[in-house]
């Protein structure tokens, strides 16, 4: 018997004038072809991603109307179907991270996964296949927030280019070195995972 | 030992460190170079030259800062005391990292600095035109250092770098050579 447990399907990151700067999908697992490949098309992802910047701004006018939350965590943006769940994070420069996850992307063994049950892992497998826990994707958001500094921190990297302060758009990011933290995220996170 | 003597000489001034935060000076250091290339129109030969010589005027002033933290009594015997001298006492009280010392040719006038950490290039990415790739020496500046350094104190050399990890290259060497040295009676050549 193998356990299915939730995965990173996409990985977003989005520019102050709502101006897509980074874009990473990663496959899930389908068991019918017994294969991973991603579950939805890049435009998809992309109208999911889109979809998130409403309720970013109805949070941030909530937040600001009661006095807290200027930058952090924003949890659970909105729950797609029953596979996929967007959560999000914000800057205070009004970078925004968005992560969708899918609740049955990656395959566990059922043998693993026993196991798994036997050691201190048990918590972790029961939790993960019943769902995400609150601050699950705190360490995501960590990481991606470092990789993004190291990615300010570079001298060659002009933000004004990607979010110009005034009016609208800005390009995307190029660097490699950002793209493959992106990756690494996406590739490594399971429940659990405490450090990325 | 002398090698030994030097390490500790550095580790010594060292923990007399003054304050200023180290990503202040990365970022001031980057800004400059991504300027350079901006002003130069991406023409990294020239922003090589321009680091050089901005290195060169730090080296003629860094040098006597050197003398007196690392309480220098003497000329140094060799050039490869010398060499000793720059790795494990100039480099670890200015940047706190020491270099390897290494491929010196048998006639000990050139040896190679190689850096398995490098805190100007931190968080660099080098810009994806295809070109500062093969021509930008990034860290440009520490060759200038050097050459002004030691020709304060009477010695000619030349200074270039012949692989660095921001190219994809697996280390960063600096090519050290002794040209002459410059002998104090004799007045400074007119150029």
């Amino acid at each position: 018997m193998a356990t299915a447990i939730p995965s990173i399907a996409c990985i977003g990151v989005i520019g102050r004038n709502n101006n897509p700067l980074h874009t990473s999908i990663f496959p899930s697992y389908d068991p019918s072809t017994n294969s991973y490949r991603p579950v939805r098309t890049p435009l998809q992802f992309s109208l999911i991603l889109s979809s998130t910047l409403d309720v970013f701004e109805l949070r941030s006018r909530q937040n600001a109307a009661a006095g807290v939350g200027l930058t952090g965590d924003f949890g659970l943006l909105h729950a797609v179907d029953d596979r996929l769940a967007a959560y999000g994070f914000e800057t205070n420069t009004g970078t925004r991270f968005v992560v969708i996850v899918d609740m049955r992307g990656r395959r566990i063994d059922g043998t693993v996964a026993a196991g798994l049950a036997d050691g201190r892992d048990s918590k972790r497998i029961a939790g993960a296949a019943a769902g995400l826990r609150e601050g699950e994707m705190r360490p995501v958001f960590k990481a991606m927030q470092t990789a993004y500094i190291r990615l300010m921190q570079n001298p060659f990297f002009e933000p004004d280019e990607h979010s110009p302060p005034a009016g609208h758009g800005g390009k995307k990011i190029t660097s490699r070195k950002f793209a493959g933290d992106m990756r690494r995220i996406g590739e490594n996170w399971m429940p659990g995972v405490t450090n990325l | 030992m002398a090698s030994s003597k030097a390490s500790r000489l550095g580790e010594d001034r060292r923990t007399r460190m003054d304050k200023v935060n180290a990503e202040l000076v990365v970022l001031t250091y980057g800004t400059i170079v991504a300027q350079l290339c901006k002003d130069f129109d991406s023409d990294y030969v020239e922003v090589n030259k321009q680091l050089d010589k901005m290195g060169y005027n730090i080296g003629m002033r860094l040098i006597e800062d050197y003398l007196a933290k690392s309480n220098t009594v003497r000329r140094c015997s060799s050039f490869r005391e010398t060499a000793e001298m720059i790795a494990k006492v100039g480099f670890k009280i200015f940047l706190n990292i020491t270099p390897a010392i290494t491929n010196w040719t048998s006639d000990g006038k050139q040896f190679s600095l190689v850096f398995d950490e490098n805190p100007f290039a931190d968080f660099v990415e080098l810009p994806d035109d295809g070109r500062a790739q093969d021509e930008l020496w990034y860290s440009n500046i520490m060759c200038g250092v050097l050459r002004g350094a030691l020709e304060m104190v009477q010695m000619q050399v030349e200074a270039h770098f012949v692989s660095d990890v921001l190219r994809g290259n697996d280390t960063t060497e600096m090519r050290i050579s002794l040209i002459r040295y410059i002998d104090d009676e004799l007045p400074p050549e007119d150029d």
